[in-house]
């Protein structure tokens, strides 16, 4: 896995050391871009384009892996840097003298085609666009893929960037965000038996918060990695979950670090990842409650929530 | 033995006209749905266009939504449709509680979007309005259309352009397979939008003329809008509810060129992978196929890249093939779904559209249908869905027997 974000690039240094984020609005800290594409390209690629072939080749390498057999990406916004500048240009002179790159790069599939294109890939290439559970479609595509036994390694995504327009267009329609940001994660998910296996993937929509409580039996000993933040708005639905547990887990949370966009939820599965690879429970992660900690989890459950869907990762030490 | 997937319901609205029957009368009669705009506020009257000939207004009235869902022509076309494939497979308000719905759109409400947009930048998203460009995105474009039918367990969008509806109706039937849901209620939307005709236009792909898939001559697309949708079913499923087949979908492929971002390959590798992949899938053999509704949008690379695709599959025997992006225009991430809904035609009324606008091969034995056939036994389809950025799908659908 491999992640750019507000933290520290292509690192898990957060986990020591973490940015703290005050600003309401925080872009991303980018990588040097020359190991993974030539200057002459990065020049003609947006930023969202940049960060997802630096996270899918860095996750590919940590794998060990080249050319994955799949493709899937998660985004809620695509690659809306183009697409307003594409706008603007159409608002400023109108309907003439457009320019055919902004277009070309501007859909939700470019992400996944482009890295597709740069490696070479031909295999199945697929992009989700549902607002904040894009990344949950694309991951549970990919469980489905990998539970047939069609295709053994699957590049799974989830890029969003965020222009400050968008940001305060998200602002005014999303009350309930903390510091607005932008993710880029991509993971190399496989049918080979690894450190961390998927149980399950779970999305559900027009849930209530006492069924997702009710699917949660089963977690009694496991750590939940949840979608709170400390404000009321965002995390009422939580603990309106919560509250209808008859145990009490330990939770960890991560918007704290990552803030909020439409693929954020995948940081929260790429830090319970790193939590169960690495052993540790970074302090940063730890979501206040009474709970006894946990020192070295063995299970991590991530549940996320947007409006009306909840979402459920079940995440095991193996 | 994986499960098998049915199609026990369609809905579909295209520049043809709205339903199942009206689009079977006017591909059986090769009336062209393609015209000058009238619809979409554009300067670019010089590209002819396949609209859906309803305005927001009227739509909008007849599903009850006011502001903003009532400019949002996607949500509008793809209710419309939405309510026409539930209604075929008498679906009740608890099959959809059950049950998903997987969207394939990319323009989502961008139709909003571009019309409020030069306020919203000018004011610095200071304006009233910029919590409306909230509607662009194309998950919003779906929850807002998934309503019209009900509270479905599970709904999502797939957005690869061009082939947005035939990855959607992919994706359903993948879950259908695993057991997730009985039923997937799955296809694709999209309106004409200022932005993606320009878009087009950039490129230097949109005919001034009626367009001429798989012609020599031909010189680019007309672009059209629209919506449908088919209700998969798990056979299981459509035994209990005594629903009645209309097909199966027997195959599936998705490949990527791995190409370019807007032409494909000159030997057409994606589009072959994906029509090789989804024969295998189908257990079938290239000679089982009757029909290709091929995805021929009319431009001088894809149509002779797909040929060069079908020629590596069937050689010199090439089945019968048309375009119907010839008369409904290339409705984009609709299309996959629109013509998915226009192979079941083919096979439940015999009915082989006409590729219009055809009079010279791009070489020797390339000849699509010329003439409407109504009466061909066709037992399998292939449907092509070719998008950018190389995401290449193809469906097959087959005659269900028991």
């Amino acid at each position: 896995m491999a992640q750019v974000s507000c933290q520290e690039p292509l690192s898990e240094s957060w986990m020591e050391s973490a940015n703290i984020c005050t600003e309401d609005f925080v872009r991303s800290v980018e990588p040097a871009m020359r190991p993974f594409v030539s200057p002459i390209e990065a020049r003609r690629m947006s930023k969202i384009l940049k960060r997802s072939v630096a996270t899918g080749k860095t996750a590919l390498a940590k794998a060990g892996a080249e050319c994955p057999d799949a493709i899937i990406t998660g985004t809620g916004m695509g690659c809306i840097d183009n697409s307003e500048k594409f706008l603007i240009d159409m608002a400023r002179q109108g309907e003439s003298c457009l320019k055919p790159t902004l277009f070309m790069q501007s859909t939700h599939n470019t992400i996944s085609s482009l890295i597709a294109i740069s490696l070479g890939c031909h295999g199945y290439n697929n992009t989700y666009s549902q607002g904040m559970i894009s990344f949950e479609s694309a991951l549970l595509d990919a469980w489905l893929i990998i539970k047939r036994g069609k295709s053994c390694n699957i590049l799974v995504g989830a890029h969003d960037e965020t222009t400050p327009l968008l940001a305060k267009v998200l602002r005014k329609a999303h009350p309930e965000f903390g510091f607005i940001s932008e993710t880029s994660m991509s993971a190399l998910v496989s049918g080979e038996p690894g450190a961390v296996e998927i149980e399950s993937v779970e999305i559900k929509s027009n849930a209530t918060p006492e069924e997702i409580a009710s699917t949660l039996d089963s977690d009694r000993d496991t750590v939940l990695m949840l979608g709170v933040a400390g404000i009321e708005l965002n995390d009422s639905p939580y603990k309106a979950m919560l509250s209808r547990l008859d145990f009490e887990p330990m939770l960890l949370q991560y918007k704290n670090l990552f803030g909020f966009n439409f693929s954020v939820s995948a940081m929260g599965l790429y830090a319970a990842y790193a939590v169960l690879e690495s052993g540790n429970v970074p302090e940063s992660l730890l979501f206040g409650n009474t709970a006894t900690p946990v020192e070295t989890p063995k299970r991590i459950t991530i549940i996320n929530y947007s409006p009306g869907t909840w979402s459920v990762i079940r995440l095991k030490h193996t | 033995m994986s499960k098998r997937v049915l199609i026990t319901g369609v809905g579909v609205l295209s520049a043809l006209g709205r339903g199942i029957d009206r689009t079977c009368d006017a591909l059986r009669n090769e009336e062209s749905g393609i015209g000058e705009v009238t619809y979409l506020a554009t300067e670019h009257h010089e590209f002819p266009v396949g609209e859906v000939k309803f305005g927001n207004a009227e739509m909008a009235g007849e599903l009850g939504v006011g502001f903003p869902e009532s400019e949002l022509r996607t949500v509008l076309l793809g209710a419309l449709a939405l309510r026409e494939a539930v209604g075929s497979a008498s679906l009740s308000d608890a099959d959809i509680r059950g049950a998903a719905f997987v969207n394939g759109t990319t323009v989502g409400g961008m139709d909003l979007t571009e019309r409020l947009f030069k306020e919203v930048y000018e004011s610095e998203g200071a304006s009233e309005s910029t919590v409306n460009l909230e509607y662009n995105y194309c998950g919003i474009t779906t929850e807002l259309t998934a309503r019209h039918a009900g509270k479905f367990a599970f709904v999502t969008t797939s957005s690869t352009a061009c082939s947005s509806g035939a990855n959607a109706i992919i994706l359903g039937a993948e879950m259908i397979k695993a057991g997730l849901y009985d039923i997937v209620v799955a296809g694709g939307a999209e309106s004409l939008s200022k932005f993606h005709l320009n878009g087009f236009n950039t490129l230097m792909i949109l005919s001034q003329e009626r367009c001429r898939p798989f012609d020599r001559d031909r010189n680019g697309i007309n672009l059209g809008e629209g919506a449908a949708y088919l209700v998969l079913e798990s056979e299981e499923s459509a035994r209990r509810r005594g629903a009645t087949p209309l097909a199966e979908l027997s195959g599936y492929g998705n490949a990527c060129d791995a190409f370019h971002q807007t032409a494909t390959s000159d030997n057409g590798e994606g589009a072959y992978r994906a029509m090789s992949e989804a024969l295998a899938s189908a257990g079938l053999n290239p000679e089982d196929i009757g029909y290709v509704n091929a995805h021929g949008t009319g431009t001088p690379n894809n149509d002779i890249c797909e040929l060069a695709a079908m020629r590596r599959i069937w050689g010199n025997n090439l089945p019968r093939f048309s375009s119907t992006k010839s008369l409904t225009g290339h409705t984009t991430s609709a299309s996959g779904a629109i013509e998915a809904a226009i192979s079941i035609l083919t096979l439940r009324k015999g009915l082989i559209p006409a590729n219009a606008g055809f009079s010279n091969p791009i070489e020797a034995g390339a000849e699509p249908v010329k003439e409407t056939i109504h009466d061909a036994e066709v037992r399998h389809v292939v449907d092509n869905s070719f998008g950018f950025g190389g995401n290449d799908s193809s469906l097959i659908f087959s005659r269900y027997d028991d």
